[in-house]
């Protein structure tokens, strides 16, 4: 431990709200190294993005207070450093690409100027040749006729080409670390394809580590090396993908990887939603957050909050009885049963 | 020919929707695409000066302006030469020449004092107008500084500001100039001190205003996107809020103008604002109220007629640059 490129260590973030505390991040933890890519995955409001955020200080605070806990990026601390010295981090070594590419863009100004932007506030770069290498990095995300369509404005572009824009505004310093925070929920379904395609090809030329925020495992199977559930703030699972996929521990990790369609055309099998819906942060449920929306749970679930521990190597869970044969045959059993 | 053959092919509309135009394999763009797509490479000013265009109120409006705001820079080239120097009372014909009716080489007839009226009403212009931009100019600075301030930071910062705005707002305005101005030796008054003390108390609106605006730009996430790339807090409030919370500021500026011109026109009706033989709208109405009632209503009917059509000139302006520079009037 210690030389890891980013290393997030039992981070908890709290609003104060004038209904009450919400714990948006409630004890996360995960490294990622140098070309590594991370999926983090959760329903809406598990704090996925919030942990990204928090990351970057975008969070406003007051009444967001990081309660506890530390991220430290290249052996610094992110969460104590100086504003002027995090800024300088914000878009040169540490980038992010939002959601909604349609709101992302500012309106008022040429493509090719925002993309310039992170190079001329960090590289110190001329607008001239700030300009030319925007072209550069549009052509490198697909764009066709960059020349031109630097000259455009974001409402003259569609939104899967806004997103490419978004994406080589992030690359244009050459981040070590770039976060997307579900960078194609807001994509039709084939430029969702295009664009993860395009951030795995991007990755293996630039070697910078990716945390792909998600709700959805599909897209982070074939992504990421690692994998970290979260749920009502707390992560509940964290491991290899491999582990997660081949040998889910926690029953909503289980849930999620029940409720991924299939696309068998032969046969037609029903979509296995998680009942219920994901408790909120301010009011979360005792003991284990997940045991209302639990299949499995006992009276301890309700009880007792899970600590985090290690399974097996790096992989990790919050559950009392991750591991338990009895519980594990459970599980089998009713994955069998909807097989 | 067939009514078929007679009639344009449709025109394909080559729109921003080619959102498959990303993958290499889009074919090369033709000419006739590349000029759609110059078309379409237009500034949001340009847009707003399109949608201004077709609003034909907006443009007399704009049009009365200019007139007014060019016959009065100019107006020591040629009025002068036409009719007389307005300000000058040449003692040996003011007998002869005062309250005449309206005749070609008086459009508008001659004051008390022999003074063509259309003359005056020109120079007049002058002061009304400086007035009129500098007051309003001077309140947005203020507004929007404070306004910015207090929208960007938010909590303290913001509660202060926004006292210290509704403290002004309460000032009773047009008697707050009168006293500011009512203090001064006549021989200090005139243009200056009107100008500031309008600019000074007509701050708080514009703050108000920039304030809500900044509010509402900086929930967009193009500024969380600013923030998340390295931007200052001046760059993101300079470069990323201020160009999309300014529109309402403008619209509100350019109807301002004209209620600053009432407010000229009034303190120099009260004889508080410009000094003879200095002019100004104000002014000659209050010289000119003596014959409202003895057949010479030309005196207060011209500069009058001129306030109104240039009061409602700016506010059709503001109207039609509010409908402009709405982003979401898209046509």
């Amino acid at each position: 431990m210690g030389d890891h490129l980013l290393e997030v260590s039992g981070l908890k973030m709290y609003f104060y709200t004038r209904d009450g505390v919400v714990k948006a991040v409630d004890g996360v933890s995960f490294v990622l190294d140098k070309g590594e890519t991370l999926g983090v995955v959760g329903e809406s409001g598990s704090g996925k993005s919030v942990t990204a955020l928090t990351m970057m200080r975008l969070t406003p605070m007051p009444p967001g207070k990081v309660e506890a806990g530390d991220a430290k990026f290249k052996g610094r601390s992110l969460i104590t450093m100086k504003e002027e010295e995090i800024r300088k981090i914000r878009g040169n070594e540490i980038a992010m690409i939002f959601q909604d590419p349609m709101t992302s863009l500012n309106p008022v100004y040429k493509i090719g100027r925002q993309i310039a932007e992170p190079l001329v506030i960090h590289k110190g770069m001329s607008k001239k040749n700030a300009l030319l290498r925007a072209i550069e990095l549009l052509r490198l995300v697909g764009i066709p006729n960059p020349e031109q369509r630097v000259k455009d404005y974001p409402h003259q572009f569609s939104g899967g080409m806004r997103q490419r824009a978004m994406i080589a505004m992030a690359l244009a310093c050459d981040p070590d670390v770039l976060i997307a925070d579900e960078p194609t929920t807001a994509l039709d379904v084939t430029i969702q394809a295009q664009i993860i395609e395009l951030m795995q090809e991007l990755q293996k030329r630039t070697g910078s580590a990716i945390i792909m925020i998600t709700h959805d495992l599909g897209v982070v199977a074939d992504m990421a090396d690692r994998i970290l559930v979260m749920y009502a703030g707390r992560p509940v699972e964290y491991g290899t993908t491999d582990e997660i996929f081949y040998k889910p521990l926690h029953p909503y990790t289980w849930g999620l990887m029940d409720s991924i369609p299939t696309h068998s055309l032969v046969e037609k099998t029903a979509l296995n939603p998680i009942k219920g819906q994901p408790p909120s942060l301010i009011d979360v449920p005792s003991g284990c957050a997940f045991h209302p929306r639990c299949p499995y749970a006992k009276q301890r679930c309700t009880d007792e909050v899970p600590e985090y521990r290690i399974v097996e190597g790096t992989h990790g869970t919050a559950c009392h009885f991750a591991g338990d044969p009895g519980f594990v045959r459970r599980l089998l059993e009713n994955a069998g049963v909807k097989a | 020919m067939s009514e078929y053959d007679r009639e344009e092919d449709r025109k394909e509309d080559h729109g921003i929707t080619d959102s498959h135009s990303g993958m290499p394999a889009t074919p090369p763009m033709t000419d006739a695409e590349a000029h759609v797509h110059d078309e379409q490479s237009r500034t949001l000013w340009g847009d707003a000066w399109r949608r201004l265009r077709k609003n034909r109120l907006s443009l007399i409006a704009l049009v009365w302006l200019i007139l007014v705001i060019v016959s009065a820079i100019t107006a020591d080239l040629w009025v002068p030469r036409l009719l007389g120097d307005p300000r000058a009372i040449d003692s040996s014909t003011v007998m002869v020449n005062q309250l005449k009716n309206p005749s070609l080489s008086h459009p508008l007839g001659t004051d008390d004092l022999g003074r063509d009226i259309l003359g005056r009403l020109i120079y007049g212009a002058r002061a009304s107008m400086t007035v009129g931009v500098a007051a309003v100019a001077i309140s947005v600075i203020i507004g929007l500084l404070l306004g910015a301030l207090s929208g960007f930071y938010g909590g303290m910062v913001d509660a202060l500001i926004m006292r210290i705005t509704d403290v002004f707002l309460a000032f009773p305005y047009i008697l707050f100039c009168v006293l500011i101005l009512a203090m001064l030796p006549s021989s200090a008054r005139g243009i200056g001190p009107v100008i500031i003390s309008i600019g000074l108390l007509g701050w708080p609106s514009f703050a108000r205003l920039f304030r809500s605006s900044v509010l509402s730009v900086k929930q967009n996430d193009y500024v969380d996107a600013g923030r998340a790339v390295g931007a200052s807090d001046s760059r993101l409030m300079f470069r990323h809020i201020m160009p999309n919370a300014i529109a309402p500021i403008i619209v509100y500026a350019t109807m301002s103008v004209g209620g600053t011109i009432l407010t000229e026109a009034a303190l120099s009706f009260l004889g508080l604002g410009v000094q003879p033989p200095e002019i100004s709208w104000g002014r000659m109405i209050n010289d000119g109220r003596n014959y409202l009632i003895s057949n010479h209503p030309g005196l207060v009917f011209w500069p009058g007629l001129a306030i109104i059509l240039t009061v409602l000139a700016f506010t059709l302006l503001g109207d039609g640059l509010r409908d402009a520079l709405d982003v979401k009037m898209k046509d």
